[in-house]
This record gives C-alpha cells, sequence and structure tokens, in this order.
C-alpha cells in the first residue's frame, strides 16, 4: 500500500469514528426524552432502553420495565403516548 | 528518488498529523455551548434578588423591561432596588428560557407545555365561575406542575430552576388574582 492509500484509509477511519458518537448520542438524548415524556403522562416505564422512529416525530418506545409505548404528536400539536400490546 | 520518497511520506504523514486536530474541530463546537454559561451566569443574581422582596404589585407593569433587571440587581442589591427583581417574574422570559434550555427535550417541552395550557385553562375557567375545581386543587396543581419543571431542570439547568423556584410564588400571585390573570392572557 502506498502512503497516499494510507492516509486516505486513515482519514476515513478517522471520519467514521468522529461521526459515530453524535448518533448514539441523539439516540441517548431521544431515549431520555421520551422517558420523561412517558413520566410526565403519568405511564409506567422506567427508562426508554429501545426507540423506533415510525414516522416524523411518531415513535415506537420500548421501557425497560417491558412496557411499550407509542408517542407521537398529534395534528392538534399534543404529545399523546399510547400504551401497545 | 528515495530521498523525494521519504520527503513525501514525511508530508504525508504530518497532512494525517494535522488532519486530526481538524477533525476535532467539533470539540470546539461541542465547547460552543458554553455561551449557555454565561447565560445561566446571570441568573445565579435572580434567585438572590428576589428572596428579600415578594413584592407582587409592580408585576404586570414592569413586564416590558424585565431583562435588563439581573444586571440591576448584580449592581446594586440595596432596598431601593428590592421590588425590581420582584416584578423579575416575568412569565414570558421564563417560557422563552424554558424553550431554550437545552436540559428539556423536544418533546418534553411541548409534552410541558401541552399540560401548562391545560393547567391555565383551568385557571381561566376558574377566573369566569365556570370551573368545578376549587382554588386549593389549583394550588395543589400547580405545585405539581412547578415540581415536573423543577425535577426536569435542576440537574442540568440549575440557574433556570433557581429561578424558576424564587419566581414561584410570585407567578401563583398572577395566576390566583383574576385581574393579573387577566393582563397574562391579554
Amino acid at each position: 500500500m502506498n502512503a497516499p492509500t494510507i492516509a486516505l484509509v486513515q482519514s476515513l477511519v478517522v471520519a467514521a469514528w468522529l461521526a459515530v458518537p453524535p448518533q448514539a448520542q441523539d439516540d441517548e438524548a431521544l431515549k431520555k426524552d421520551l422517558t420523561a415524556v412517558i413520566a410526565l403522562h403519568g405511564m409506567p416505564c422506567g427508562q426508554v432502553v429501545d426507540v423506533k422512529v415510525l414516522a416524523e416525530s411518531d415513535f415506537a418506545a420500548t421501557c425497560k420495565d417491558g412496557n411499550r409505548y407509542r408517542v407521537y404528536l398529534n395534528a392538534a400539536g399534543r404529545v399523546v403516548v399510547e400504551p401497545q400490546k | 528518488m528515495r530521498l523525494t520518497h521519504a520527503a513525501l511520506l514525511l508530508l504525508l504523514a504530518a497532512s494525517c498529523a494535522r488532519s486530526k486536530p481538524e477533525t476535532t474541530v467539533p470539540q470546539p463546537e461541542a465547547a460552543a455551548p458554553e455561551p449557555r454559561t454565561p447565560q445561566s451566569a446571570p441568573t445565579p443574581a435572580e434567585p438572590a434578588a428576589p428572596r428579600p422582596a415578594p413584592v407582587r404589585a409592580p408585576a404586570p407593569a414592569a413586564r416590558a423591561g424585565t431583562p435588563a433587571q439581573p444586571a440591576a440587581a448584580k449592581v446594586s442589591p440595596p432596598v431601593a432596588e428590592a421590588p425590581a427583581p420582584a416584578s423579575s417574574l416575568d412569565l414570558n422570559a421564563l417560557m422563552d428560557r424554558l424553550k431554550a434550555t437545552k436540559a428539556i427535550g423536544f418533546f418534553t417541552k411541548i409534552t410541558l407545555k401541552n399540560q401548562v395550557d391545560d393547567l391555565l385553562d383551568q385557571f381561566r375557567a376558574y377566573h369566569q365561575g365556570k370551573a368545578k375545581v376549587t382554588m386549593t386543587e389549583l394550588r395543589r396543581s400547580y405545585e405539581l406542575m412547578m415540581m415536573k419543571v423543577l425535577s426536569l431542570l435542576q440537574d442540568k439547568d440549575q440557574a433556570l430552576a433557581s429561578a424558576i423556584v424564587s419566581s414561584r410564588e410570585v407567578i401563583w400571585g398572577v395566576l390566583a388574582d383574576p385581574k393579573k390573570f387577566m393582563t397574562l392572557q391579554g
């Protein structure tokens, strides 16, 4: 492997390394956000451990205690938390 | 030839070494939120100031001039300044700070706003004589709402949390008084 190739590979590795954390941070922030939303609605959850994006402002949240909720923003601008079975 | 090759390698290595600091540019950006600390810096002055002066009277009138007041409170804490911090209640300013804070996530903010709007609807109905709730129940709901907001803020935005705590009674004064509440709505 020649030097430019090595440099390119190194750059790509560094770029990839830098690109991942913000995504992970976003995921963590979203989980915390949804945890707070569910708690504010007085529903049991504990902590959101997994989130699936169903659509824009529409999520399926799985809680540590096994409860699952659909959390979405309705047309009236209200955040709705619906328990899922 | 080998020398030039080695020189080229050195240059590339140097460029790689440089590229790392460049890629760490996001870190200064991460430090960019630090301007938040200046934001929060003025607020510690607020909690200290309003306490000695739980004066409610000037609340509606003085709302417009609030942003300058924290500075004034810093400069001169004496008795003459006491009425000003009380008017620092400024619900709009607190709402703006709540909107801006990064301590609360987007959907949590919307949820809080929904609940605050619901509570305001209850106060409106109460003042119009249409509500079945009592003032005691409204006070309980208000306290609960405060607890929710403070729980979300206290770890990550203590300045705003303490600003809200120190405005707590003044805000209640506005909500509970029909005339002040109407000015709030207007």
